[in-house]
């Protein structure tokens, strides 16, 4: 379980100071948790800090009773953890079993035989086995994610932390590496970090999502579908002509009969034609971006 | 050892960058060849020795920590600061030995005398310390910096500015700090004092990298 109150991250560039985190409260018990939100709203930022990578300017990280803000709690939370990040940097000279292999020993099993079997064993479950003896240099870059994801897992880690994992993937290999974590969520907390809400969608049951530096929402994916109810709408429109700015366009369609939208907004009284529609994740979770930007042009 | 493996240590390391130390090594045998003349080879000798292998293992040390591919997953993992400075100094340390003992051994093979310097251990000296002095300058140069080639440069400067006033260096009160006082002033008075300092200075080195080196966010 991880318990996180009032945490801040705040850096320096130059005379300016930025807050990448700001004061950030959350509870997260074992399963999927999606952390979803858009670049730069300081996810990576939140997910190095309960990796134990970056140190929180303030506040209070517990991730198993293990206190994140102490050396000493620092390095057993890295005994139990798998860390996949973003920008995923291997040796690239290495086959995928030394990688995984190396990384065993890194994080401390020692036991050549259990180490052994347990590369294997992580390969084979992200399914590398016969590519196994292969230099990562040659492989693609879904390839390269699982060699990620086969090394977060050699250690059987208590809290597994993925950032970023379907970023460049191809949709078969999304769709694979999704039902890996849902299976891997079933006796661990995981811990997934995206801007696509698709992904969410399809596997967590809990989630966050982070807007500059906050949480906006913490809840279920229906509660936040639920969120845009009587906020969006389909509207086809002819010629040239487009929605006002006041409606986010979030998808647009050629039709025969003119441009087909379908728009998340307070409402589209101005147009005779628009039709509620109901509402999707991604539709919940772009109302409540468009609520937090409003919120902010207001301040 | 825990978290630690000397074939992956090896296995890892960045190859390409042995290219530096192999080409200076044969750089100064094809010198010495070519001169054919006793006196200057032991010189050049010397220069290579006390000279060249401290430069390069300090431009080495440089990026020996922080220019690692998997830097970000090398500190997700519950590995101290300590052994990862440790594993890869070292490693640079080893690199600049195996050069500087095979140069040694064709340096007497072609009869290059060394007496001037004092007893083999003398000698010996002489290229170590200046080797582990720079290297713990390299090392804590990037780190301060969080940055590889703030540590090169730092290296750099300090080398050819002692090269450079190196007669002053000797006699004045910076003697204690004289990188080169085991090659250029062997006899001098206070040879073993300076050893020390200096020794004493690259502890110091490391422990501040050791220190800064907790910070982990600075250099990903």
């Amino acid at each position: 379980m991880i318990e996180i109150k009032g945490l801040t991250k705040t850096y320096g560039v130059g005379n300016k100071t930025i807050n990448a985190l700001n004061g950030i409260d959350l509870r997260i018990n074992s399963g999927m948790f999606g952390l979803l939100g858009p670049n730069g709203a300081g996810k990576t930022t939140f997910m190095r800090i309960l990796a134990g990578i970056v140190n929180p300017s303030s506040g209070f990280v517990k991730i198993n009773g293990f206190d994140l803000t102490t050396e000493s709690g620092k390095h057993q939370i890295k005994s139990m953890l798998g860390y996949l990040p973003q920008e995923l940097g291997m040796y690239t000279e290495l086959t995928a079993i030394q990688f995984v292999d190396y990384m065993a020993i890194l994080k401390g099993i020692d036991d050549s035989r259990k180490r052994n079997q347990r590369v294997h064993e992580v390969l084979e479950m992200v399914g590398l086995a016969k590519e196994s003896n292969r230099k990562i240099k040659g492989f693609s870059g879904g390839m390269k994610r699982r060699v990620g994801i086969a090394q977060a897992l050699v250690n059987n880690p208590k809290l597994l932390i993925v950032d970023e994992p379907t970023a460049g993937l191809d949709p078969e290999e999304r769709i694979r590496f999704r039902n890996l974590l849902v299976n891997l969520a079933t006796d661990r907390v995981v811990l997934l970090s995206t801007h696509i809400v698709e992904d969410i969608g399809q596997t967590c049951r809990d989630l966050a999502i982070l807007a500059k530096g906050q949480i906006l929402f913490r809840g279920s994916p229906t509660e936040l579908t639920k969120a845009a109810e009587n906020h969006v709408w389909t509207l086809t429109m002819q010629g040239m002509e487009k929605p006002n700015h006041d409606l986010t366009v979030v998808s647009m369609l050629h039709l025969a009969e003119g441009t087909q939208y379908r728009l998340v907004g307070s409402n589209a009284k101005d147009y005779a034609n628009a039709q509620p529609a109901q509402p999707g994740l991604e539709d919940g979770y772009v109302w409540l971006m468009k609520q937090s930007n409003q919120m902010v042009e207001m301040i | 050892m825990k978290h630690f493996s000397l074939k992956y240590t090896l296995l890892t390391y960045r190859l390409d960058q042995l290219w530096f130390p192999i080409a200076f090594w044969m750089l100064f045998v094809i010198v010495i060849l070519i001169i054919n003349e006793p006196s200057q080879s032991t010189d050049m000798s010397l220069a290579y020795l006390g000279t060249a292998v401290p430069l390069i293992g300090g431009v080495m040390a440089a990026y020996a920590i922080l220019d690692d591919p998997a830097l970000e997953l090398r500190f997700a993992t519950p590995i101290r600061a300590a052994q990862i400075i440790i594993e890869r100094t070292l490693m640079i340390f080893f690199i600049q030995a195996v050069c500087a003992f095979s140069f040694y051994i064709f340096a007497k093979s072609i009869d290059v005398d060394f007496s001037s310097i004092g007893t083999v251990l003398d000698l010996h000296l002489s290229w170590v310390i200046p080797t582990i002095t720079l290297i713990a300058l390299g090392t804590f140069g990037s780190i301060v910096g969080a940055q590889t080639m703030i540590g090169a440069f730092f290296v750099g400067i300090v080398w050819i500015i002692q090269i450079i006033i190196r007669d002053g260096m000797a006699i004045n009160n910076w003697k204690y700090f004289y990188i080169f006082m085991g090659i250029t002033n062997p006899e001098h008075p206070d040879l073993h004092a300076n050893q020390i300092a200096l020794l004493a200075l690259s502890l110091i080195f490391f422990l501040c990298s050791w220190i800064l080196l907790h910070r982990q966010e600075r250099y990903i």
